[in-house]
């Protein structure tokens, strides 16, 4: 155990200009199982953060916190600025428009057409809108994806990865300036989620978001990542970049690269 | 105190329903209304059940028509026989059969697509863009329910009734006339009002049970499948149990 | 956006419909039960409703004219039926028209049916009470009949026994078979009518008499000017009214003498039947009764005459009258 990697966060991370989001100290617990134990981390303009950890060690828990969906039982969260524990309901609305989630299974409303599933998106957050920029946006956001194609089908009629592509398009409609993945290519084939890791890049690249990642498949930690965050037993284990995370000797650390 | 885990879950479930309902009532007053999928639910909670609730009422009068005949012959009170069925479905067995129909339907399909929206993170998506999913999904549909479930049941009865007057005429023949005349001699305000009202509390039973537990369902398609399933039996009781408090109010208020 | 209209408008025939549909059928009930349109009240006081419920149907003449809108108790013995009437009705009932509870069919609801009585009367107003009739109750009706079948029972036992009493006594039959009795009924009647035919004639001519000396006509008048006078021939009337009572009695006794005698010459024995076969005796005998008669006559007339005096103006007027039409039958008087 290298005793200067266990960081006592609140001591290490100091407070940036450039910080988007930042969580500390945070406690939620389900019935008995504590979920997240004072955890603490930062995400900064620009970077892709992946976040690693088991199933059900609390990594959808942490983004889910990030964007209101889950309230902590403790801490604090600050995203763009606003802690979001203390907003109003329309004021937390506006940050979350400025905030993408995709989600693990997708999410797109199956009662929807995916034209209605892009417009909702933009209807619901920005109600004066003329149809016709929703048109175009709708149809520029689908080019992104490769998916015009598509702008009349229902989410049934598309593939696993067509459906992941229509989700992050949904996503992206909204030009969030951070966006939270949810194991993006978890239940996809190694090519899909090649694909759809090459379009979360392009997709940086366009629209300079930054994201956080949650994923467990190293490819896509290795292809993404600017900075790697261990979340292990409820707390951010260990920080760094890919190849800093790789070389640790710590064996929590090394179950998941064997 | 300690209960039997069963007896306890029972009385947890209890206290959600209620906590669920008074949820509903509060989000239900305040803005943003939610008008389109509000009458986009009626569309699909209304319109669409109609026939179901139309080919079962039919059938419904000219079976119970058929039924009673015989015994109503063996009185010598044959033309009797158009007010005892238009009391008996306009009082009872309209509003209760149907309502149960209903939530075979609408209880089913309301528990099981949020059930499975809540499944598939659709939910939680939808709060995400800004939207109070309580309000979209909960507060339109189980509205719409409350609203729909009475105008189901209205035309429900005219069509039962209107089998009633073809299984009256399978034996004897009375004019349509004579057939509606005697319905609406032997019918009061007291047999249409009361019936008229609880429909409403039928429909509000199945709109927030079907909400209710499909948006507590457990993770898999297993819990959407027994949010669906549950939801139709909860609410399947329910109906009865509210019919019998009606019953007694109605008792009560001396409307009987 | 065009699906969306088509829906809407789909959703808003549905919806209208069940509306329509509600308003209809609360329309229709509320038409039966005179809840729109105009009506007019009246009233009727009941000992006994047997039943009856607001709600309840009013015939007029067995036509629907309106319901029942509610019971008032007065007292232990009255209750009020307050009925609500279709207006057009007022035109037809009458003050005098009576209430009653009856049933529609054997079986079926109370209701009130109001019928003309017959009686004139004006038409009703709003809030009038009627008369009513005890309604038909069956218990009441069984009840009666139950009486009346016991009062026939013992009627039918009694007119039993008579008939058989008829039947066993041979008196009763002999009576309703003699033939000779009737007829000598018939004769004595006959004979009887007669003698009071010739007192009327005897009485008309005593009056013309007596309506002379009224006259002041004549000596005789003078006499019965005087007052005196005129008590004296009172009491006089009086006796002679006696006499001819006395004549009447006679002439029944002799009418019995007569049936006897017929009686016996039928049989042809007795001691009046050997008078009557003596020829002379015989004729005396009539002759004395032909004296007898007269003198009956003449006393009847003066009676008669006394009696109409007291009616004097109107018999003078009367006679006048007949003197005119008639030939003079005193003219010696005149």
């Amino acid at each position: 155990m290298t005793e200067e990697l266990f960081i006592p966060e609140s001591a290490l991370i100091k407070k940036r200009s450039d910080e988007v989001i930042s969580v500390r100290n945070l406690y939620k617990s389900f019935g008995k199982n504590k979920v997240l134990i004072d955890f603490s981390a930062s995400l900064y303009a620009g970077e892709n953060v992946v976040v690693l950890g088991k199933s059900g060690s609390g990594k959808s828990v942490l983004i889910k916190c990030n964007i209101g969906l889950i309230r902590p039982d403790q801490g604090s969260i600050e995203v763009l600025g606003k802690r979001i524990l203390e907003l109003e309901q329309d004021e937390l609305d506006k940050i979350r428009a400025k905030v993408g989630f995709l989600f693990q299974s997708n999410a797109l409303y199956d009662s929807m057409t995916v034209r209605e599933n892009l417009e909702f998106q933009l209807r619901r957050h920005r109600i004066k809108i003329s149809q016709q920029e929703v048109d175009e946006l709708v149809k520029n956001t689908l080019e992104d994806v490769g998916l015009v194609h598509t702008i009349d089908m229902m989410p049934v009629e598309l593939s696993g990865g067509m459906r992941k592509r229509i989700a992050l398009a949904r996503t992206l409609i909204l030009k969030p300036e951070i966006i939270l993945y949810d194991e993006p290519t978890t239940g996809l084939d190694p090519i899909t989620g090649k694909g759809i890791i090459e379009l979360m890049l392009a997709i940086q690249n366009k629209y300079k978001s930054s994201s956080i990642i949650i994923s467990h498949d190293m490819n896509c930690v290795r292809m993404v990542s600017d900075r790697v965050i261990m979340l292990i037993d409820g707390a951010c284990y260990a920080e760094g970049t890919y190849e800093e995370i790789i070389k640790m000797n710590d064996p929590k650390i090394k179950e998941f690269f064997e | 105190m300690v209960l039997p885990a069963k007896t306890a879950r029972f009385f947890q479930e209890t206290g959600d329903v209620a906590k669920f309902t008074g949820r509903f009532f509060s989000q239900w007053f305040r803005p943003r209304y939610e008008v389109t999928e509000f009458f986009r639910q009626c569309f699909v909670i209304g319109y669409k059940s109609l026939p179901l609730i139309g080919l079962t009422g039919f059938i419904m009068g000219l079976v119970l028509t058929m039924q009673l005949r015989p015994s109503l012959v063996e009185y010598g009170v044959e033309s009797q026989l158009p007010a005892m069925v238009g009391i008996a479905i306009v009082r009872e067995i309209g509003p209760v059969i149907m309502a149960l129909i209903f939530a075979g339907k609408i209880g089913s399909s309301i528990g099981a697509e949020l059930g499975s929206m809540k499944v598939t993170e659709q939910i939680d998506a939808m709060e995400v863009s800004g939207t109070n999913p309580f309000k979209y999904l909960v507060v339109t549909r189980v509205f719409a329910a409350t609203m729909m479930l009475p105008v189901l049941v209205l035309l429900g009865d005219a069509i039962s009734l209107y089998g009633s007057y073809l299984g009256v005429n399978i034996r004897g023949i009375t004019s349509f006339r004579l057939y509606w005349a005697q319905i609406f001699d032997n019918l009061a305000f007291s047999d249409v009002i009361p019936a008229f009202i609880k429909t409403f509390f039928f429909g509000f039973a199945v709109g927030i049970i079907g909400s209710y537990k499909g948006f507590h369902s457990s993770k898999g398609t297993e819990g959407v499948g027994r949010s669906a399933n549950s939801a139709v039996v909860v609410s399947s009781i329910l109906i009865f149990i509210i019919d019998l408090i009606a019953v007694q109010i109605t008792d009560l208020l001396g409307f009987n | 956006m065009n699906k969306k209209i088509s829906t809407n408008i789909k959703l808003g025939i549905f919806v209208l419909s069940g509306m329509v549909f509600l308003i209809l059928m609360l329309y229709m009930i509320g038409k039966n039960q005179n809840l729109f349109g105009s009506t007019f009240e009246l009233k009727a006081r009941f000992r006994n409703v047997q039943g009856l419920r607001p709600g309840n149907n009013i015939r007029y003449s067995g036509i629907q004219a309106g319901t029942v809108k509610k019971l008032n108790i007065l007292n232990d013995t009255t209750i009020e039926v307050v009925m609500l009437v279709d207006l057009k009705m007022k035109d037809y009932i009458r003050k005098s028209a009576v209430a009653s509870i009856g049933t529609d069919g054997l079986m079926g609801n109370k209701l009130v049916n109001i019928n003309p009585s017959g009686e004139p009367g004006s038409l009703v107003e709003d809030g009038d009470v009627l008369s009513i009739r005890k309604p038909v109750n069956t218990d009441d009706l069984l009840e009666t009949l139950a009486n009346t079948n016991h009062d026939v029972a013992i009627i039918a036992a009694q007119l039993k026994i008579t008939v058989q009493r008829i039947n066993n006594s041979t008196a009763a039959w002999k009576i309703l078979n003699d033939e000779s009795l009737p007829q000598n009924i018939h004769s004595s009647v006959a004979q009887i009518r007669t003698a009071t035919a010739k007192a009327v004639d005897m009485v008309n001519n005593l009056n013309t008499l007596v309506t002379g000396v009224k006259e002041g006509k004549g000596s005789l008048g003078a006499i019965l000017r005087d007052t005196s006078f005129a008590h004296n021939l009172n009491e006089a009337i009086l006796k002679i009214k006696n006499v001819s009572e006395d004549a009447d009695s006679l002439t029944s006794e002799l009418n019995k003498v007569v049936q006897q005698f017929r009686d016996e010459s039928m049989n042809g024995s007795g001691t009046i039947t050997a008078l009557l076969k003596d020829s002379v005796m015989a004729k005396n005998v009539t002759k004395s009764l032909d004296n007898i008669q007269k003198g009956t006559e003449g006393f009847n007339e003066i009676m008669n005459a006394v009696k109409k005096n007291f009616l004097f103006r109107s018999y003078f007027r009367k006679r006048e009258k007949q003197k005119r039409n008639e030939s003079v039958q005193l003219p010696a008087i005149q």
